[in-house]
């Protein structure tokens, strides 16, 4: 009788797993195929079961755009959850005059298009003498994160009751004590949904690095997988192994956070 | 959360410190510490003909003592980006590959590529090749390899249904009839990347009206893009695509995946229009379809002007000095040693690729006959979008592909690209 | 009125003036403070960049270091420019894909992680697979899906009865075939903003209607949809600006192509940019990108104050 009434939702369940996961099958499929067998059967799901491209992926020297991408990544991440989070917290609960203005503005980031901006960054980067260094960037990684970090942010942080900072006011806490230890716990839904964006999408950020880098040993995994390209084609196998062994860590981080992601960490103190 | 927040923040920042300074140390262009000269090349080449970029650059360093060459390879569609960001920004690298013609010339035009005419021996190159980075009678690039379209095709299922290679538009019209009987695709066309169908455009246009037609569009000496005879080149592209002579949705398969080559492999399908960078996929694709590989030119069409020794050729890589470098003549020297004849020679041998250099023979087999097929051209027709301003060759690559959409007709195309160059060309 | 009362009115309230004065300093000095870090670099990074993109959309430049000032003569041609239309014709299409399809997608994805059900752990990763694979992948792969002979799309329309359709070649629907991709990338995003944002609403008030008699529905329709309302609104901000600059999938998938079907402003801008070197013309389109983004965020964001302050908020 329960699994009868509780069929249907196990059928969209179900549907929603293969329109979501079919594709990421298909990928490590395809990278499981030599070059031959993808032109022999591009479109068939495991017919064969060669690891070769991934003991390519590590004979390409690839640990060190790895360790690149690593670095530059967490880093950035990291520094724009701190001054997001920092930000967020006046333009969220304080009154005062510019406070719409500069949201605004903190917001606006978001609808510049990448491309256009490359030129200004470029130039940029050129007169601060740090072009074809991994601190080129830092910048723009941090400052393109903002917008939306911001804007996740200050959504939840006002939802946090009022009464709380209030009693903490009382207690005799500063505003960064406040933010330190009433506000910030409480934003961890939030903090991660912003961590695991901003993680994916530097992970996978090709158009400054492509621009702003340009020695080998300065690159970044997607500038290395370009080694994947040829004259008029790719070596689609290979990219895959490699994208399927680079979404690995990914994985690893979107588990982590979505553990903090549970129901009563925050549901308990937080009503919307 | 917070006390990770905070660890890691630290650790990021101590690992940035010590690999971001690191690479401030081995920073790129111009002289660096110990007064060693430093040239940056781009190219966009993979494989054995980077090799050939690396063993010449070494020789090169060593014969020039205190000198560095940094090869950077970038793959094509991100090439032209970084580059173009990198000559708009003022700051690009000392050497530069291109395709010359109307991409290189955009740069010569915004005034960012060295005149090198005094630095070069023009004879040595094939006289088709180096016009194609001449603009105003100097030389702004030397061209080291040439690659030529021809229709590629499967020797076995040709044998297997009596065919014979095409000389007339007729006898194609039947090999093309004869395979669909056969349920075999006629022609494997990969048109989401544009120039694969433009090639069919430019090779109608030069068979139904000769050479010199296009010149004169171009050049706005006489006829232009609305001329009957391109207007009758899309009228038999879209004969073909109507008697399905291609795969069904060829204007959204991509040429790199290599769907289109793979319809070849297979022998799903007979025929593909292709240059010879084909030859190469094949190698490192599908190495036993080599012996199945034939080649037939371009057939001719019925009362045209144009005949099977006039080809279609692309340059490339050409490369070229930017103004802005700091070793002028080094650089230069670089690029002519690039294309010596003897390197050419290795380049051919090593790479599988034509050269744009005199007397640079090949001696693989497969290459031979492609070889013999641009020393006998009569004409050599570069292609059209690789000429033509990056505006208008855009434009033109774009009703070409909506021509194959059968979405716009010849008329309406040939209006467009007059318009067009109008605008741009007539000034 | 007593003249010395009024005298001591007037001191206290000078007095709580200087007071008021002091903490307001204060205030605006910490405000400054958590604010400033990330200003900082903003600036540097973003604004800097909007105002050069402003300045260049005025000239006519095609990369050299010359520039000719042609005021709003770029303006005035993109506004007759048939191809800029369409490709803002596509951009609201995206827009209205996101909003309507992606986002409920979204929300449908959240809400099967808190369903009773089992394998949660299983679908909560498999959901979110499509938002961590990288564009290129995505594209490759979905090309591939798509391909008018055997691709699994069309394995799947011809197990149901239909034709093959050459997904991406033909003029009609290689929009739909790229709204697809959309669809699938992003939902998983809006997945895990609704899933923070219903970890937050309290188990008691569903436990409070549950003592009321409401059945599924109606807890749904009255507790979760209006907890759930600035999250919705901030979606749709989300999917409204990123959608008005999407640009990388379709630029892998089918370049604007066929014959223009799939151009955006962001794959117009681009060639603009860097295939036909007009890069004040590219600026300008890239400029009114960012305004139309802007104005949509801001009539938004109005109208939710509006509501808010019907609704009796804070």
């Amino acid at each position: 009788m329960a699994v009868m009434k509780k069929s249907p939702l196990y059928i969209i369940a179900l549907l929603l797993l293969v329109f979501t996961g079919y594709p990421f099958l298909y990928m490590i499929s395809t990278s499981l195929k030599t070059q031959g067998d993808f032109f022999e059967k591009p479109f068939s799901l495991f017919s064969s079961f060669n690891f070769s491209n991934y003991t390519s992926v590590f004979e390409m020297g690839i640990s060190h755009y790895f360790f690149n991408s690593l670095i530059i990544s967490v880093a950035a991440v990291v520094i724009v959850m701190f001054i997001a989070a920092l930000a967020s917290y006046p333009l969220s609960r304080m009154k005062f005059k510019f406070n719409r203005p500069l949201f605004l503005l903190f917001i606006s980031g978001m609808m510049l298009p990448i491309h256009a901006t490359l030129i200004p960054i470029f130039k940029l980067t050129q007169s601060m003498g740090i072009y074809d260094t991994l601190w080129a960037l830092l910048g723009p990684y941090i400052a393109f994160s903002l917008p939306i970090s911001i804007f996740i942010l200050t959504q939840f942080m006002q939802e946090i009751p009022k009464s709380l900072e209030e009693a903490a006011e009382m207690d005799g806490c500063t505003p960064f004590g406040i933010f330190w230890r009433v506000i910030l716990p409480m934003l961890t839904p939030a903090l991660m949904t912003v961590f695991i964006y901003n993680m994916i999408h530097l992970w996978n950020e090709f158009i400054f690095a492509l621009v702003l880098l340009s020695s080998p040993e300065n690159r970044t995994i997607p500038l290395g997988l370009q080694d994947f390209y040829g004259e008029f084609s790719v070596n689609v196998p290979g990219l895959m192994a490699a994208l399927t062994l680079f979404s690995l860590p990914i994985l690893v981080v979107y588990f982590f956070t979505q553990e903090k992601v549970v129901k009563g960490l925050a549901g308990g103190s937080v009503k919307g | 959360m917070r006390k990770f927040l905070a660890t890691l923040t630290a650790a990021s920042m101590i690992m940035l410190a010590a690999c971001g300074g690191e690479g401030t140390g081995s920073k790129a262009t111009g002289k660096s510490g110990s007064g060693e000269k430093v040239i940056e090349v781009w190219h966009i080449e993979p494989g054995e003909r980077e090799k050939y970029f690396e063993n010449v650059v070494a020789q090169f360093e060593q014969d020039h003592p205190g000198t560095k060459v940094k090869l950077v390879r970038i793959p094509n569609d991100a090439y032209k980006q970084k580059l173009s960001v990198a000559m708009s920004g003022g700051n690009p690298p000392d050497v530069f590959q291109s395709w010359g013609g109307g991409w290189l010339k955009n740069f010569v035009d915004q005034g960012n590529v060295l005149d090198i005419t005094d630095q070069v021996d023009q004879d040595l190159y094939l006289e088709n090749a180096i016009a194609n980075t001449k603009f105003d009678e100097k030389v702004y690039g030397v061209p080291l390899g040439i690659s030529t379209d021809v229709m590629f095709y499967n020797k076995e299922i040709f044998a297997k249904y009596n065919l014979k290679e095409p000389k007339t538009y007729e006898e194609f019209v039947q090999v093309i009839e004869t395979l669909k009987e056969n349920k075999i695709i006629p022609i494997a066309l990969t048109n989401k990347t544009k120039w694969p169908g433009a090639y069919f455009f430019m090779n109608f246009v030069g068979r139904i009206a000769g050479p010199e037609l296009f010149d004169s569009a171009f050049k706005r000496t006489g006829s232009g893009f609305d001329d009957p005879a391109f207007i009758q080149a899309g009228e038999y592209i879209q004969e073909l695509v109507k008697m399905e002579a291609f795969n069904p949705g060829a204007n959204g398969i991509p040429v790199d995946e290599g769907r289109g080559r793979q319809l070849l492999y297979t022998g799903e399908a007979a025929m593909m229009d292709m240059t010879t960078s084909f030859i190469n996929n094949i190698r490192a694709e599908n190495p036993d379809f080599e012996k199945k590989l034939g080649f037939f030119p371009f057939p001719t069409v019925p009362d045209g002007k144009g005949i099977q020794t006039e080809i279609g050729a692309a340059t490339g890589p050409v490369f070229s000095v930017s103004k802005s470098a700091k070793e002028p003549d080094l650089a230069a020297q670089l690029i002519n040693e690039l294309t010596t004849k003897e390197n050419a020679q290795i380049y051919t041998d090593k790479t599988g690729s034509l050269t744009a250099i005199k007397g640079a023979i090949p001696t693989d087999e497969t290459m031979k006959p492609l070889y013999e097929l641009i020393q006998n051209a009569t004409f050599m027709q570069m292609p059209y979008d690789q000429t033509l301003p990056p505006e208008l060759a855009e434009l033109h690559k774009d009703t070409t592909q909506a021509l194959f959409g059968l979405t716009m007709t010849p008329k309406e195309a040939g209006k467009k690209m007059e318009a067009k160059a109008k605008e741009m060309l007539d000034k | 009125m007593n003249a010395q009362t009024e005298r001591i009115e007037i001191i206290q309230k000078t007095e709580k003036v200087k007071s008021r004065k002091t903490a307001r300093t204060k205030h605006i000095m910490t405000i400054c403070l958590f604010i400033a870090p990330a200003l900082l670099v903003y600036l540097l990074y973003v604004v800097y960049p909007i105002f050069a993109t402003l300045n260049y959309s005025f000239y006519n430049w095609d990369g050299t270091t010359e520039k000719t000032f042609v005021g709003l003569g770029n303006y005035v041609e993109l506004f007759k420019d048939a191809i800029f239309w369409t490709a803002l014709k596509n951009n609201v299409w995206v827009v209205l894909t996101s909003v309507f399809v992606q986002i409920p997608l979204g929300l449908i994805m959240a809400l099967m992680l808190f369903a009773p059900i089992k394998g949660l752990r299983l679908f909560n990763s498999i959901y979110f697979l499509p938002f961590l694979m990288s564009t290129v992948a995505i594209g490759m792969l979905w090309v591939l899906m798509f391909d008018p002979i055997n691709g699994v799309i069309n394995l799947f329309i011809n197990f149901l009865g239909f034709e093959n359709i050459a997904w991406l070649s033909d003029e009609n629907t290689a929009m739909i075939a790229v709204l697809l991709v959309v669809v699938w990338q992003f939902s998983p995003f809006y997945m895990i903003l609704f899933k923070a944002a219903l970890v937050g609403i309290s188990e008691e008030l569903y436990e409070a209607a549950q003592i009321d008699g409401a059945n599924t529905w109606q807890k749904f329709k009255n507790i979760t949809i209006p907890l759930l309302l600035p999250t919705i609104i901030s979606s749709s901000i989300l999917a409204i600006v990123g959608s008005l600059k999407a640009f990388d999938i379709f630029y892998i998938m089918t370049g604007g192509g066929p014959n223009g079907a799939t151009e955006l402003m962001g794959t117009y801008m681009f060639k603009q940019a860097f295939n036909n070197f007009n890069m004040g013309y590219a600026s300008a389109i890239a400029f009114l990108m960012f305004f139309l983004a802007l104005i949509v965020t801001i009539i938004i964001q109005v109208l939710e104050s509006v509501r808010k302050r019907k609704g009796g908020y804070e």
